[in-house]
């Protein structure tokens, strides 16, 4: 997947360039935001921009909704050192797709960069999930198990949907934190591994697996296990 | 200098101002007495020669000229009774009475300026007025007065007038100069005490005098002022020491992890432990850095414009369902006392921020077997959030301290934390203008917010 990567800060985008390459993707580096710009609008076909919010030339945010202006459709990725509470908002706002507040683990933003690759934007889930012998009905809000239905508190429900989304995706526990209880911010609270345990427990077969270092991924199970 | 000084006060400028005022009007009192004066005594001189020449002209009527020079004659004697001059003509020019000088004989008043007759200042003839009554073309009678007593009176209220303006604004300007004078003092004693805080004595008071005017009302201010600024200098002082403080402690863990790995010799999976180990310690002043940066973005202010109506029985009971299982994982009891449908203002991710936050340092300084209650309810001062615990509790005297920024318990330093959630939570108590409180539990300890009522 080729990836245009806008951040001025030359150790640091060399670094992700280089991680981001041994994972398969091509990356492209630009370090000005004007320059980012005439790339993404004419000739390079990208399938995702991450973009710094300080930038020289063109800021990020103002980057990011120029090209929304003009119907880019490709899925942005928000970088910002300033960590504050309303830059998400603000960067959300412009049109990026996701948010990452620097700095952060590597694995947080391959997880994130694969989930905005693996899922285009503006696609309508279907209202059944499956996955081996399960089965979530999203809007009744039921999970069966072979026909047979499993009780699921909400918090659980949300928990099993998301997973189910991004199967094969490697999840990571501040994603579940944004998505599953709209969390910005860190507990130090084992919320996350708690009620993972307690899923796990209620499926009965050790579909979710735990990526040291990482987070989390669903997969349906091998016939042979 | 000085004399300049209390020149340029606004208290002398205001005494002057007054005394100028005050001489105005003396000045038009002075001209409205003296028209009003001169011209009743004018109207009272005339009226006196006229109707003696009526009374004349009557007594001619009775006994012709001889009459007239009699009693004109007796008048005359009685001069100091009448105090009139008189004189007589027969119609060739002969004087037959007085000494009067010759005057056309003509009905009416005429004036003449005679020889001094003593009353007069040196050197000033003597003004005489006079009215001039024919007799029937028989005689002419001449009937005068000294018409300077009149114009005396004048000058003399004029004069009256002039020693009291002279007086008083003599006595304005001296008063406002001891006024403002003393005034100045005040203020010099006010402006001193700015001087020597502005040189670093903060200890500097403006001194009081008990006096309830509006002086001391501005000294008693300044005073509470400078104490205000004082405290918050001192906080400043301490929040800057504990920062470097709090960031030393895990730099130093950071060194001391370092520095014996560069000269060992050690496997691959030890260095990756010691890896780990040192980006945990680096996350922590992150986190602490993160923290401190909420907390300054929250006391800004700028979230109140992205406030909301919602339900924080609601939000409260959603934070507890996501916490419960942790806590009841290490053997807590989590309790919820939510009275359902309160609805508040206010920013719903950062209350959930603090709630976490008050839950979490619950988590972290109870036992095990430790019992949680999270509450919303309302109150008589308003809609109270709180979480309470039956842990070891807080001393009495520190209760307060735990909202200040990096305030950790001796006993708690060990325990994981940057000593900045209560901090966090007070700032947002802070944006929704809420109050903090924190209290002895019985045991253990019972903090939160209380949001005023909403309207």
């Amino acid at each position: 997947m080729s990836i245009l990567l806008v951040e001025d800060e030359e150790a640091l985008a060399g670094y992700l360039k280089s991680e981001l390459g041994n994972c398969g993707h091509v990356v492209e580096h630009v370090a000005r935001g004007d320059l980012a710009y005439e790339a993404a609008t004419h000739g390079g076909n990208y399938d995702l921009l991450v973009v710094d919010r300080m930038l020289p030339g063109l800021d990020g945010l103002s980057l990011i909704q120029r090209l929304r202006k003009e119907n880019t459709k490709t899925p942005v990725l928000f970088l910002s050192n300033l960590g504050g509470l309303d830059d998400r908002v603000e960067g959300l706002n412009a049109g990026a797709d996701d948010y990452l507040a620097k700095p952060f683990a590597f694995s947080e933003l391959l997880a994130r960069v694969n989930a905005l690759l693996r899922r285009p934007p503006g696609i309508n889930e279907p209202q059944l999930l499956r996955l081996g012998e399960f089965e979530l009905d999203r809007i009744k809000r039921k999970l069966t198990r072979a026909g047979v239905p499993i009780l699921l508190q909400p918090r659980e429900m949300g928990l099993l949907e998301y997973l189910l989304l991004r199967r094969g995706q490697i999840v990571t526990r501040t994603m579940l934190l944004e998505g599953v209880w709209g969390y910005h911010f860190d507990p130090k609270t084992h919320i996350v591994e708690t009620h993972m345990s307690r899923l796990r427990a209620k499926l009965g077969e050790d579909i979710i697996q735990t990526i040291r270092g990482s987070g989390y991924i669903i997969r349906a199970p091998q016939p042979d296990a | 200098m000085r004399l300049n000084q209390t020149l340029k006060s606004a208290s002398f400028k205001l005494s002057a101002a007054y005394a100028g005022l005050f001489a105005v009007s003396v000045c038009i009192l002075a001209v409205l007495t003296y028209f009003s004066v001169t011209g009743g005594l004018s109207a009272q001189f005339r009226a006196r020669i006229r109707s003696e020449s009526r009374a004349l002209q009557s007594d001619y009527m009775a006994g012709g000229v001889s009459q007239v020079l009699r009693i004109i004659g007796e008048r005359q004697r009685g001069r100091l009774v009448y105090g009139l001059d008189y004189s007589l003509w027969d119609k060739n020019g002969h004087h037959l009475f007085g000494s009067l000088p010759d005057v056309p004989c003509r009905a009416g008043w005429t004036t003449l300026t005679g020889p001094p007759d003593g009353d007069e200042a040196p050197g000033e003839q003597e003004q005489l007025k006079l009215y001039v009554t024919p007799l029937d073309g028989e005689a002419c009678l001449l009937i005068g007065d000294d018409w300077g007593k009149v114009q005396e009176f004048g000058d003399l209220i004029l004069k009256t007038f002039a020693w009291i303006s002279l007086l008083s604004l003599t006595m304005a300007i001296v008063g406002g100069l001891f006024l403002s004078s003393r005034f100045l003092k005040r203020i010099e004693t006010i402006n001193r005490t700015a001087e020597a805080i502005i040189e670093g004595d903060m200890k500097r008071r403006v001194p009081r005098r008990n006096a309830p005017d509006d002086l001391d009302r501005l000294a008693a201010t300044l005073n509470r002022m400078l104490d205000r600024t004082t405290s918050l200098m001192e906080s400043l002082k301490h929040l800057s020491n504990d920062i470097a403080h709090d960031l030393r402690t895990p730099l130093g863990r950071l060194r001391q992890l370092l520095e014996p790995a560069r000269h060992e010799q050690l496997s691959g999976d030890e260095y990756r432990a010691l890896l780990d180990k040192g980006v945990k310690e680096i996350d922590t002043i992150l986190d602490m850095f993160a923290a401190l940066l909420r907390i300054a973005q929250i006391e800004s202010g700028n979230r109140r414009a992205g406030f909301q109506r919602f339900c924080l029985s609601q939000l409260v009971s959603d934070i507890c369902d996501t916490f419960a299982p942790a806590l009841e994982e290490d053997g807590r009891e989590l309790r919820e006392v939510i009275v359902p449908n309160i609805w508040i203002n206010g920013d719903p991710e950062l209350l959930t921020l603090s709630l976490a936050n008050l839950l979490e340092n619950a988590n972290t300084h109870t036992p095990h077997s430790a019992s949680i209650t999270v509450s919303v309810c309302r109150s008589r001062k308003g809609i109270e959030l709180c979480v309470a615990d039956n842990g070891p509790g807080v001393p009495a005297q520190d209760t307060m301290r735990i909202f200040q920024r990096f305030y950790r318990l001796d006993e708690s330093r060990t325990t994981s934390g940057n000593g900045l959630g209560l901090s966090i939570v007070a700032a947002v108590a802070e944006l929704h203008n809420a109050s903090i409180f924190a209290a002895d539990n019985r045991p253990g300890l019972r903090v939160g917010m209380t949001f005023p009522q909403a309207a």
